[in-house]
């Protein structure tokens, strides 16, 4: 007769929902205007609520709130990772599994491997004077070809060159910087995963829009004529909190 | 490409053309029709198929629509073999139309069964199979260009036509059957269809200069708008027949062009008309 029971160890893929304030009030807020009235946006997906990246955290922290609102959306927390000890007794009550310091790295791991452009990673350069960034020993990703309307490249951890023209319609991404060596008409962002030393470069600048570590900038009204269709380049100048996307015609002969 | 095309003449080898755009109305049956007869002119066996299931025009601008028994979709099915499906052109002698049904949707096209009428064709020994593609980046499109070794862009000098034009080539890049086997590249050209040099000189359409600037493909030639070509496509002979017509003479050139001849554009410059043509009034 088979046994009633069985323990088993496994793994899991979940979601993981990153709080950066532990505020009900302001998550609900901040939902709302992400997902709309979108309710079950999720479709009760296993979710970590994750907590190392909060700046401050309260003397109580009212979990079972947090959980009815994540659930609102379709998600189902399972387990909280990040948090300071004393609240892990009460996440603990709320039905919460408190994550040990191992499995919140395997889960940032593939946090990296499966969100590519989206904001800075947990541990990212962020820290005021950036070292080298050291993601970029990956090395240059170099594509040969003009990449087509419609067309998605992403050179994941490292540069990105691009030896034809990027279409009207086309995207280009990289972690590192961007070399565009024919037309840029495209969109092109660059440090995609929060790298604000990376820059584009094109010998002939005319793209659709622009972004380096997630600060970015159209062009509705046109490119300026001092750089449109010429050899430009874009960067983050600027103190930490105030940087802006400047773009700068560059010498070339 | 004088290189490539003496090597197909020492050794025969079935080359597919597609003739592709994105975007509708912009000349590829009619491209597709004179290409085919133009090679078809030349000596070379040539099997020209409309991929356009449901809406199918080839027949009409190449004049057999009433010849119709079979179509592509039957032989695919098996309900008819190619040589009974493909029509004999009445113009050319090595001409063969193979016709879209008119009944079917896209979807009877399977890839399987392209890729095996394409074989037949090949083992009965043509030169050239050019593929009529239709408008869009569904799945009629994709299997006309699937299979293609070089393909012949139509774009209109003008902003949609050439972005979809562009997203047609992305396509070609991934989709092909050369792309996904990791071989040599889909061979592309680009021939820019309905162009106005009056209208260019005056500055309301793009040069085919810019055209060419903005998808990077090399061009094989440059069609003037024209009459001709609306009236070759009622009375259903293609345009290259029309005699003494520019836009018949532009397809020649792409012809001569394609198969490794130098030619210089023609019809690209607009002459303002002359005093003498101007008192007289000219044609």
């Amino acid at each position: 007769m088979a046994k009633p029971i069985e323990f088993k160890a496994g793994s899991l893929t979940a979601m993981s929902a990153v709080l950066r304030e532990i505020d009900n009030v302001r998550l609900s807020d901040a939902l709302q205007v992400m997902l709309g009235g979108m309710g079950e946006f999720f479709a009760g997906e296993a979710t970590i609520i994750d907590v190392s990246q909060a700046r401050n955290f309260p003397d109580k922290a009212d979990w079972a709130g947090t959980l009815s609102l994540l659930r609102r959306y379709g998600l189902q927390p399972v387990a909280l990772r990040g948090a300071p000890e004393h609240l892990h007794a009460s996440a603990r009550k709320a039905g919460l599994a408190i994550l040990t310091e191992q499995a919140a790295r395997l889960q940032a791991e593939s946090d990296i491997a499966s969100a590519p452009a989206a904001e800075p990673l947990p541990e990212p350069v962020s820290t005021a004077p950036a070292p080298q960034a050291a993601p970029m020993a990956a090395g240059t990703m170099v594509v040969d070809r003009t990449i087509r309307s419609g067309q998605q490249i992403y050179a994941k951890g490292s540069d990105l060159v691009i030896l034809g023209a990027v279409s009207n319609g086309a995207e280009v991404i990289a972690d590192g910087s961007i070399h565009c060596y024919g037309p840029l008409r495209g969109r092109a962002l660059a440090g995609a995963s929060g790298n604000k030393k990376a820059r584009i470069y094109s010998s002939n600048f005319g793209p659709e829009l622009i972004a380096v570590a997630g600060v970015y900038r159209t062009f509705e009204k046109g490119i300026p004529a001092q750089i449109a269709g010429k050899p430009a380049q874009a960067l983050l100048r600027g103190e930490d909190d105030k940087q802006a996307l400047v773009l700068e015609p560059i010498q070339l002969d | 490409m004088t290189e490539h095309n003496n090597q197909i003449r020492e050794n025969p080898v079935t080359r597919i053309i597609v003739v592709t755009s994105g975007k509708g109305g912009v000349g590829k049956t009619t491209t597709s029709a004179s290409f085919a007869s133009g090679l078809a002119l030349r000596g070379f066996k040539t099997a020209v198929i409309d991929f356009d299931v449901g809406l199918r025009n080839l027949d009409l601008i190449m004049g057999c629509e009433r010849r119709v028994v079979y179509d592509f979709v039957n032989v695919i099915h098996g309900e008819a073999n190619l040589n009974q499906a493909l029509i004999k052109d009445k113009h050319c002698e090595n001409l063969f139309v193979l016709p879209a049904s008119q009944t079917r949707d896209k979807d009877a096209l399977t890839e399987e069964g392209v890729e095996k009428v394409l074989k037949d064709l090949e083992h009965m020994g043509f030169d050239y199979i050019i593929c009529d593609s239709p408008a869009g980046i569904e799945h009629g499109a994709i299997m006309a260009l699937t299979f293609a070794d070089e393909a012949l862009v139509v774009t209109n000098p003008e902003v949609s036509s050439i972005r979809d034009s562009d997203r047609i080539l992305g396509i070609l890049q991934s989709k092909s059957r050369r792309a996904r086997d990791g071989q040599e590249a889909v061979k592309e050209h680009l021939i820019v269809t309905r162009y106005s040099a009056k209208r260019v000189e005056e500055g309301e359409m793009l040069s085919y200069k810019d055209v060419q600037e903005l998808l990077r493909v090399p061009l094989l030639g440059v069609i003037p708008e024209s009459e001709t070509v609306l009236q070759a496509s009622n009375s259903g002979a293609p345009v290259i027949h029309s005699k003494e017509s520019e836009a018949a003479e532009a397809y020649q050139d792409v012809v001569a062009r394609f198969l490794g001849e130098e030619r210089e554009m023609r019809f690209v410059n607009y002459e303002k008309p002359g005093l003498l043509k101007r008192i007289f009034g000219g044609a």
